[in-house]
């Protein structure tokens, strides 16, 4: 019998050739090692952005205030624009949530071994973007005291919400997503959490990571269940990351309003939301592998194949574009053409523009490989595509509420108010406050999975 | 005060049942230790790891997980529920509009959709949890905080001359550590 150790690919078909996604340096207690670094003690760059984020909710939360006492007046509404920034905020973050489905489930089922370093970050984006995203309807709503008669509940006077409603379909929608998107984060944080609770640097780490480990020891029958279960987490949630981002364009698609009566919205909403995602997924991941050092871990292939999926989302998005502005061109409804011909050249002429240049024209761009590689240039193209996708909403929304089918609203444009702005940075500084927070007490690279694309350790025998 | 308590919560638990506990750095030699030992007839074992590994599952013989079936309760609960909830607050409140079918089953699919959904994936997380048990405050077996890292443990129940013969086995088979727990 031969003593020699060697490092065999293991017999496990799925990890023959995976690891390309690791170098060779790095082991499972190496992984370990580097991922739950980050569960320590901030400095102090970690402290300035942290109390910066929470100073710029406080000045939301003042405006939030402000709109609850004086009434929703304060927002720029103005009739016929009746949702405007609020909506379009809604729309962004729930598009925004999409991606970390995406990453963790739907290429989990397509077995795309490169997610294992990313998915956990996109994953904890899915679950607070949703979070921002459900805050906007309710703050939409005026007097947000009255949020919970979204929901069916038994009522002495029989009353139930209208089911017929694309409105009450996204309350299904987006409850369900948010439910769900948190159980798969939370789930798959189980034996992550565990290896904090054993190899955490204090005690108050390590009871973090005791509570979110649900005492998990690695058992045989523990992983069997939870592949078992992991499974169905993903084969529900892509069809729901589907579903939930449809569900939010018919609340527009359903409408006979022009420029929303269409029924491409769907898969153009779809395809948008995952284009966003992974945009911001790219501009969280850039910063943290930087500041944490964590380049062998999060390799520039990781990235650029999120780059490359920025594309695609792209070129589906252009289409849509495309499409959306043939069938106005060619088909029978003048209301339609003339919709069109105002997103580009009507008053809201810079945000039509805005949109089509940072969503279809600079992602031309990264069908350059060395713009896929160029890691500071990737950055402010992925800022870019995101305030492109703000803008595509703010478009659709806006423009076509703002010239309904009677023109004698037409003259009347909305504009922003100082209260919808100040909500708007607060909903980022309320996503980047969970964030901020998740990256430093639980593992946000997932630890079990990547350990899986390394070489089993093996001593082949004689 | 809270720090004691906080340490007694992560404190390992007192061993109460005896076995013999070997530690593997090796995919292969543990797969083979499981082996071995099913075929002598330890078929109660527990193999620890801080991920799964395919040639371990073959050697238990695991079978699929029955969560499948939990899921699928929750989501046809989901499905029904979800149509059933839509059907039954329009027959309780009937009001035409729009000149509707009061039961409009297109609209009505979206919410026994997302029902489905919802339920099955709540199902699916009751059924992992109640097969695996968890949560569990405390491990049965000697947990060691390196099956977490880099290392398989493999516990095997049992006493006395058993465990000698155990012990042997488990260092043939390549452990790098045995622990007897009497």
């Amino acid at each position: 019998m031969s003593d020699e150790i060697t490092y065999e690919v293991d017999m496990n078909a799925e990890d023959v050739g995976a690891t390309e996604h690791v170098p060779a340096t790095v082991t499972q207690k190496s992984l370990t090692a580097d991922c739950l670094r980050l569960i320590s003690r901030p400095g102090w760059l970690w402290w300035t952005v942290f109390l910066f984020d929470l100073a710029i909710l406080a000045v939301a939360l003042v405006a939030e205030r402000n709109q609850i006492v004086q009434g929703i007046g304060v927002a720029g509404h103005t009739r016929p624009v009746m949702w405007a920034s609020y909506v379009t905020n809604f729309v962004f973050w729930v598009g925004i949530a999409h991606c970390g489905t995406l990453v963790s489930a739907i290429l989990f089922l397509f077995r795309s071994h490169f997610r294992r370093a990313v998915y956990r970050v996109a994953e904890a984006m899915t679950v607070f973007g949703v979070m921002t995203a459900g805050l906007f309807p309710i703050i939409h709503l005026g007097r947000p005291w009255f949020a919970y008669w979204l929901f069916p509940y038994p009522h002495q006077r029989q009353l139930w919400p209208n089911f017929r409603s694309p409105l009450e379909w996204d309350v299904f929608a987006v409850s369900t997503y948010l439910t769900v998107s948190t159980i798969f984060f939370l789930v798959g944080i189980i034996p992550d959490a565990a290896a904090q609770r054993d190899h955490g640097s204090n005690r108050f780490y390590r009871l973090i990571g005791h509570i979110f480990s649900f005492g998990w020891t690695g058992a045989n029958h523990q992983w069997k269940h939870f592949y078992g279960a992991y499974l169905y987490f993903a084969a529900f949630a892509t069809p729901l990351v589907l579903s939930v981002h449809s569900v939010v364009s018919w609340d527009f698609a359903m409408a006979q309003v022009p420029g929303w009566h269409s029924t491409i919205f769907a898969p153009y909403f779809v395809a948008g939301a995952i284009f966003s995602g992974v945009a911001l997924v790219i501009n969280l991941l850039i910063p943290i592998r930087k500041a944490f050092k964590l380049e062998h871990i999060v390799t520039v292939d990781h990235i650029e194949k999120l780059s490359k999926l920025v594309l695609l989302t792209s070129t589906i998005v252009t289409y849509s574009y495309l499409v959306e502005i043939f069938s106005a061109w060619y088909g029978p409804n003048a209301h339609e053409r003339d919709m069109f011909y105002w997103r580009f050249f009507g008053h809201f002429w810079w945000a039509g523009w805005t949109m089509v240049t940072c969503n279809s024209f600079i992602p031309i761009l990264l069908w350059f490989k060395q713009v896929r590689r160029n890691l500071p240039l990737l950055f402010v193209l992925c800022l870019f595509v995101n305030v492109g996708m703000w803008f595509e909403r703010f478009v659709i929304i806006v423009s076509s509420l703002a010239r309904p089918f009677d023109p004698m609203p037409w003259g009347v444009n909305y504009k922003m108010s100082w209260t919808e702005a100040a909500i708007l940075a607060g909903s980022f500084a309320w996503f980047f406050m969970f964030f901020l927070i998740f990256i430093r007490i639980l593992p946000a690279f997932s630890l079990a999975e990547i350990k899986e694309t390394l070489r089993a350790p093996m001593r082949r025998k004689a | 005060m809270i720090t004691k308590l906080v340490d007694k919560l992560l404190a390992p638990a007192p061993q109460k049942h005896p076995g013999v506990m070997g530690v593997f750095e090796f995919v292969d030699d543990a797969a083979a230790a499981v082996t071995a030992l099913r075929q002598v007839g330890h078929k109660d074992l527990s193999v620890y790891s801080p991920v799964p590994h395919h040639d371990i599952e073959h050697a238990l013989g695991q079978g699929p997980s029955l969560v499948r079936w939990v899921t699928f309760g929750g989501a046809t609960l989901g499905l029904t529920g979800g149509f059933a909830l839509c059907i039954y607050s329009v027959m309780s409140y009937p009001l035409v509009v729009g000149g509707k079918e009061l039961i409009s089953l297109p609209p009505f699919v979206v919410i026994g959709y997302e029902s489905m959904i919802l339920l099955g994936a709540l199902a699916n997380l009751v059924g992992m949890l109640a097969l695996a048990r968890l949560p569990q405050l405390k491990s049965k077996a000697p947990y060691d905080r390196r099956f977490s890292e880099d290392k398989i443990g493999i516990w095997v129940p049992c006493t006395g001359e058993d465990a000698a013969r155990v012990e042997k086995m488990l260092r043939g088979q390549g452990a790098e550590e045995v622990k007897v727990h009497a």
